[in-house]
């Protein structure tokens, strides 16, 4: 068996076991495990709408999860993609209101950039501090994570607010129907193309150019990658740049998407379940495809659950901390045996 | 951890295996070892890379369950792959790979991995660096005890292994090639201690390469060619040299020539590489440069001697672009390159051995066919898509590691299932490619074999050859005298004297110690 093989089934095993402890724990709380899992299946497969709820959330994870995945090519783990994330979605917003009149095909270019742009700006700090100091980006980007939520409930409550909104939270304008790519479904032809596109895209630039390479060797070893010539502090950043960038990215396809307006606080677990998906998918494109395709359907059961058991909504949340955990440990236990063999001093 | 038994009954040996057996794949590493080795004596193992030496030694260690046959420490059986019961039976293992805690300082790491006896729950830090303080200067290791391991360079970094190894009060010592990474001064110290304590009765296995430091320690030797035992073990006033390197490379060993390297062509006299009162800032470990002036002409080798930590690292880390130069100039191939960086000094034929090859030299979890193509990964991209081939990468690849008779099974297996001579070749399949102006090589021979040493030498005098310019940074002095038409002194960071051949033993040495300025 080959060992990318190996990893796929040690992965799917460590999911199957996430959904027992997780029937276990329900079935211990009194609630009846088949229902559970029969609405499950309902709210991601077989209800009406849940297919194509399931890929509206699959969508944002896999583009986080793409930029996740780029990071962790050039040894960084950027785990701050929710406020990246955020930030993109954010800049869109502006641009989309400012400029209603506008032509909607300039306008959602525009604002798409605008929120690649916001994305990279919002990743290259971190990024920054990370090759320039050392510092540890994961606690970096989860921290610019937390201010990135705090600038979007900054943003909704305050200058974005909607003057005529009536809801309790704080929401803003809603965009104009003419700059939606999608309807309230979240899923369209163009979309569709458009993530395809992008995921083949960064599949090409991982795997099949020279940068992509160069991220592979200093992600690898940093040290035998700066004898050999590589700048690797402006690789870093470039693998940062893109990493958020793509985040950025599915803030802009969530505003233009299914949300046409921001409120405080939406999609919350986006980001971080986008960095589940990416270990789930071995770090590797179309792995991540497979699993961003499997969570989406997770979170649209979780929406859907409530309708037909008495389960309460964060129950299921359960599951995806059960899985995120297992599978972290391994990856942990992995990542850190490479660090072991590659330490070497600092040069 | 004590013995749970008193001393071993009269006459038994200290190690006693049989048919000792282990695969990887289809590759044999040990086969139908069977071994006795007396107590209280030094005994040495030696063979070429991949003979197995490494593996035996984790066997006896119990790290490595064998496919077949068993083995006795002291008397007493050993349960396969049982570590704790080899420790028991009084086994203590220095390994060729570092095991100390990274983010430690050199106190806390032995006191937590050396099990020395009379230990503390808690300590001041004053007192956990004396503890230590003697043990560490005895092996001679200069570092402070309040470094942190990561911070020491590697020669530090194996003496303290030694160290440790050395403070459980062991019976049986196993010492995987501890004198690869040490300088001369600190072989003569260790050898010193292995003697001292196989005459307190401690039975010492050492691993070994260099047949002169063989005949310097051991009483009896082994040999394991391919995976078997060919010869001993032999008491060491019975066996002559040319009967054990016979041994060691066997009937079908002799043949391996250089490959031919391609350069630009060069005018004789033309100056390939040029320091010009060059200074650098001191690193954490070692001075920095002090006005260094040095050219390496086309067709000729440069030697550089010195005892290690006198600067070597500084000056091959200022030609690589990898330490900012604080005054003075860097050429490289006429053009200067003081403020260039690294990847613009690569691309104008600067070409570099490092001095650690597992970690400096390959990545050791990529892939043969990427490490070896790291250097195309320079400067403009060539041609008019974006996209790359990887089949051609892995071709080009493939052939340079076979030009170069790198053993591999495929080309996508990572480089950390080399052996040491190959990763070496593999570095040299890289590096000397294609337009190579100047080599500079950093102990590239340290740790290698008979032949893959005889192999690098020969494919430096091939470099010479074909007109372009080596500097040879190296720590061993039959190696500069043998190879270098001029040899440099370093000393502090500094230049301190020129020689021609033929070398005057002595007077390096003394320039090399600072007693000639």
């Amino acid at each position: 068996m080959t060992s990318g093989l190996r990893r796929a089934v040690w992965t799917v095993v460590l999911v199957v076991a996430s959904f027992l402890i997780t029937a276990l724990i329900l079935r211990v709380s009194g609630y009846s495990v088949g229902d559970v899992f029969s609405g499950i299946i309902q709210g991601a497969i077989t209800a009406t709408g849940a297919s194509t709820s399931s890929i509206r959330w699959a969508i944002p994870l896999l583009l986080i999860a793409l930029g996740v995945v780029i990071g962790f090519r050039a040894g960084f783990f950027n785990i701050g993609g929710q406020g990246q994330f955020y930030m993109g979605a954010c800049s869109a917003l502006a641009i989309s209101l400012g400029w209603r009149e506008g032509p909607a095909g300039l306008v959602i270019l525009c604002g798409t950039l605008a929120a690649m742009l916001a994305g990279v700006l919002w990743s290259l700090f971190p990024g920054w501090l990370r090759v320039r100091f050392g510092t540890d980006e994961v606690l970096t980007t989860l921290m610019m994570s937390f201010i990135g939520a705090l600038v979007l409930q900054y943003l909704t409550a305050g200058p974005m607010r909607n003057p005529q909104g009536t809801g309790q939270t704080a929401a803003s304008e809603r965009i104009p129907e003419a700059f939606r790519l999608t309807g309230g479904s979240g899923v369209s032809l163009t979309v569709l193309l458009l993530v395809a596109g992008v995921t083949v895209l960064v599949w090409l630039v991982l795997e099949r150019t020279r940068f992509g390479l160069t991220m592979t060797l200093v992600g690898r070893n940093a040290t035998m990658a700066r004898w050999q010539g590589i700048n690797v502090r402006r690789v870093g950043l470039g693998a940062f740049a893109l990493s958020g960038a793509l985040a950025g990215l599915a803030g802009a396809v969530e505003l233009y998407g299914p949300a046409a307006r921001l409120v405080t606080g939406f999609s919350p677990e986006v980001g971080f379940t986008a960095v589940v998906v990416a270990l789930v998918g071995l770090l590797n494109v179309w792995g991540t495809v497979v699993a961003a395709i499997f969570f989406g359907g997770l979170q649209a059961a979780i929406l859907f659950l409530p309708i037909v058991t008495d389960l309460p909504p964060p129950a299921l949340v359960l599951l995806h901390g059960m899985v995120a955990f297992l599978v972290t440990i391994k990856f942990r236990a992995v990542r850190r045996r490479r660090a072991a063999q590659t330490e070497a001093p600092a040069g | 951890m004590t013995a749970p038994s008193g001393p071993a009954p009269a006459g038994a040996p200290a190690v006693r295996c049989r048919s000792l057996g282990v695969s990887f794949g289809a590759v044999r590493a040990l086969h139908d070892v069977s071994l006795e080795l007396a107590p209280g004596r030094i005994h040495a193992l030696v063979g070429q890379n991949g003979a197995g030496k490494t593996t035996l030694a984790k066997v006896l260690g119990g790290l490595q369950v064998p496919d077949t046959g068993d083995f006795h420490i002291a008397g007493q059986e050993i349960p396969a792959g049982d570590v704790r019961a080899a420790k028991a039976a009084g086994l203590a293992m220095v390994h060729q790979h570092f095991s100390l805690p990274p983010s430690f300082t050199v106190a806390e790491a032995l006191e937590l991995t050396a099990a020395r006896p009379g230990g503390r729950a808690v300590y001041r830090r004053g007192d956990l660096q004396q503890r230590w303080q003697d043990d560490v200067a005895e092996i001679g290791g200069t570092a402070a005890l309040s470094t942190r391991i990561r911070d020491l360079p590697v020669e530090a970094r194996q003496s303290l292994e030694i160290v440790r190894a050395l403070a459980t009060e062991a019976r049986l010592l196993l010492l995987d090639e501890p004198t690869a990474l040490l300088t001369p001064v600190a072989i003569d110290a260790l050898f010193e201690r292995l003697r001292r304590l196989r005459d307190s009765g401690v039975t010492i296995l050492v691993v070994l390469h260099k047949l002169r430091e063989v005949a310097a320690v051991a009483d009896t030797v082994s040999v394991l060619r391919d995976g078997e035992l060919v010869l001993g073990p032999a008491e060491m006033s019975e066996v002559s040299q040319g009967r054990l390197s016979d041994a060691i490379v066997g009937p079908a060993g002799h043949a391996d020539s250089a490959v031919g390297v391609r350069t630009a062509a060069h005018e004789s006299q033309e100056t390939l590489l040029e320091l010009a009162g060059t200074s650098s800032g001191e690193s954490a470990f070692e001075p920095g440069l002090t006005a260094v002036d040095l050219r390496v002409e086309a067709g000729e080798i440069v030697g550089i001697a010195g005892v290690e930590g006198n600067g070597q690292r500084s000056l091959v880390s200022v030609i690589a672009g990898l330490t900012s130069v604080t005054e003075g100039t860097v050429r490289i191939g006429g053009d200067e390159v003081t403020a260039a960086a690294p990847a613009r000094r690569r691309l104008r034929g600067l070409r570099l051995v490092p001095f650690d090859r597992n970690t400096e030299g390959v990545s050791q979890s990529a892939p043969l066919w990427l490490n070896q193509s790291a250097l195309r990964l320079l400067g403009r991209h060539r041609g008019r898509s974006p996209l790359i081939s990887l089949r051609q990468y892995k071709r080009q690849a493939s052939e340079a590691m076979d030009l170069w008779r790198v053993r591999y099974d495929t080309a996508t297996q990572p480089a950390e299932s080399l052996s040491g001579g190959n990763v070496q070749r593999l570095i040299l399949s890289r590096e000397l490619a294609d337009g190579v102006e100047v080599l500079v090589a950093a102990q590239p021979t340290r740790g290698l074999d008979f032949a893959a040493t005889e192999f690098v030498r020969r494919s430096l005098r091939g470099l010479r050859e074909a007109g372009a310019g080596v500097l040879l940074v190296s720590s061993d002095l039959d190696e500069l005298f043998e190879l270098s038409d001029r040899l440099l002194v370093i000393y502090g960071g500094r230049i301190v004297a020129e020689f021609d051949g033929p070398y005057d033993r002595r007077a390096v040495g003394d320039a090399m110690t600072g007693a000639v300025r």
